[in-house]
């Protein structure tokens, strides 16, 4: 049963003296918000949600290690972001059919001068999509999920490097260095601009 | 005059100094950027640039999620975990992460397998040395701990395999013939041991299991009774059925749970801390 009522801290108390169903109360609280940076990090539904139920699977086995001045919702997001980077890590190694996706610069101009909406417009937007999603195939999953934090999730650097693991110095040259892949990347889509 | 470097344009771009370093050093290094960006046209042209082409990076909108997400992922959740205190006196007890039932339960199982297995040996060792006469010699036995090595070892291999296929049926296209032809023979080759499995956890209070096991027996009949494969409507209800039980998922957490007790099992077998 879901006690909404109940703050976060009381939630893990309860669940630590043994009420395994006060954590429902935190998984629905908490489950959009970490949908939410899962999927901009994954780029998939399913895996997200695979990514979601996992690192709410790792809070409750770690719940003794959270410290009480902690805020939950952080912590839970860090476990998610370090979840789905393992995930991405993982579907690279396994993925054997991303070749298709490296596509010249050079070979994909696309022209954007035109205004006018319409089924060539329309084709053009999804290709440019297509450019994006590809650019951002193109960094390495630190990258990726470095980016995310910083360009989408609004994160401080500080806090990218305690979610990804490492110096806020290396995160930011993890940002860095996505900037630069994806604006080397979707170049061609300046033509015209 | 020196211009900005690349890194330090996004740095400005998102409020922070390229440089990691603490308070009054930051706004120092980003009053100095922004007094150099208002005095340098072509530094004022690349920031410009800069701002957008990131800005074409528009944030990625995730899909809507319905408004009982949260309980959906609960109820997916909820049959892996086990109470605090339950599992602390669990991880007191023998060490392999099981109930005291199912621990007691598993302890008859093999004291009457141990039982059987001396009398066994006693019976021909008795009739061998009738025949022959030989000097005395002890029976060794395998003691209990590498027994419930071996049901564990089989166990986490079988939820291994099944993990793969499961993750393969979640890829499958609906397009591709070859594929869930494969697919189907996998699950008929799975579905003998899943079944001995089953058996073997039967009474072992062990529901996440049992019901993971049900589920999975139920999936793997479905594919494999497809005898010329699994056409697009098949496999899309198949995925279906996977997805909303969030079987993969449940496979995952108690393949994991099993590794880690054969991990221990085996530091133990090795004579190593656990």
């Amino acid at each position: 049963m879901f006690r909404m009522g109940k703050s976060d801290h009381a939630a893990i108390r309860a669940i630590l003296a043994g009420d395994k169903e006060a954590y429902g109360a935190l998984v629905a609280r908490h489950s959009q918000s970490l949908f939410r940076v899962a999927f901009r990090i994954i780029g998939n539904e399913a895996d997200a949600e695979d990514v979601v139920q996992e690192a709410f699977l790792r809070g409750y086995r770690g719940l003794e290690g959270f410290e009480s001045r902690s805020n939950f919702g952080t912590w839970i997001y860090r476990i998610a972001v370090r979840c789905a980077l393992d995930r991405l890590g993982s579907r690279r190694r396994n993925e054997n059919d991303r070749v298709g996706e490296e596509t010249e610069p050079e070979r994909s101009q696309v022209q954007v001068a035109d205004s006018a909406p319409g089924p060539g417009r329309l084709l053009l937007s999804g290709e440019i999509g297509a450019m994006r999603e590809s650019a951002m195939q193109s960094l390495t999953p630190t990258e990726r999920t470095a980016f995310v934090l910083r360009h989408m999730e609004e994160r401080t650097t500080e806090e990218i490097g305690v979610a990804l693991g490492i110096q806020p110095n290396a995160a930011k040259q993890a940002v860095f260095r996505a900037v630069e892949k994806l604006r080397r990347r979707l170049a061609p889509l300046r033509v015209n601009r | 005059m020196k211009h900005l470097s690349e890194e330090e344009l996004v740095w400005r771009h998102y409020g922070e100094s390229a440089n990691q370093s603490e308070g009054a050093n930051q706004s120092e290094g980003a009053n100095q950027t922004d007094e150099h960006l208002k005095s340098c046209a072509q530094c004022a042209e690349a920031f410009e640039a800069l701002t957008r082409d990131l800005a074409e990076i528009a944030p990625i909108d995730p899909p809507q999620r319905e408004e009982g997400y949260g309980q959906r992922v609960w109820a997916a959740l909820a049959p892996s975990l086990e109470p605090y205190a339950r599992r602390k006196r669990a991880w007191l007890g023998l060490g392999l992460g099981l109930g005291r039932g199912a621990r007691m339960r598993w302890g008859l199982v093999y004291g009457a397998a141990l039982a059987l297995l001396v009398a066994g040996a006693f019976y021909s060792g008795r009739q061998w040395e009738q025949q022959r006469k030989p000097p005395v010699t002890a029976v060794r036995q395998a003691p209990a701990p590498v027994k419930q090595h071996v049901v564990v070892v089989v166990l986490s291999d079988h939820l291994d395999q099944s993990e793969r296929l499961l993750v393969e049926l979640k890829h499958a296209e609906p397009d591709s013939p070859e594929a869930a032809s494969a697919l189907s023979d996998q699950a008929r080759n799975l579905l003998v041991a899943n079944r001995i499995c089953r058996q073997d956890v039967t009474g072992a209070d062990d529901p996440a299991l049992a019901k993971a096991l049900d589920r999975l027996d139920r999936l793997l009949a479905e594919m494999a009774s497809q005898p010329g494969g699994l056409d697009a409507a098949a496999l899309a209800k198949l995925q279906d059925e996977m997805n909303s039980e969030s079987l993969l998922f449940q496979v995952r957490v108690l393949r994991s749970g099993i590794s880690n007790r054969r991990k221990a099992g085996k530091t133990r077998l090795n004579g190593g801390a656990i």
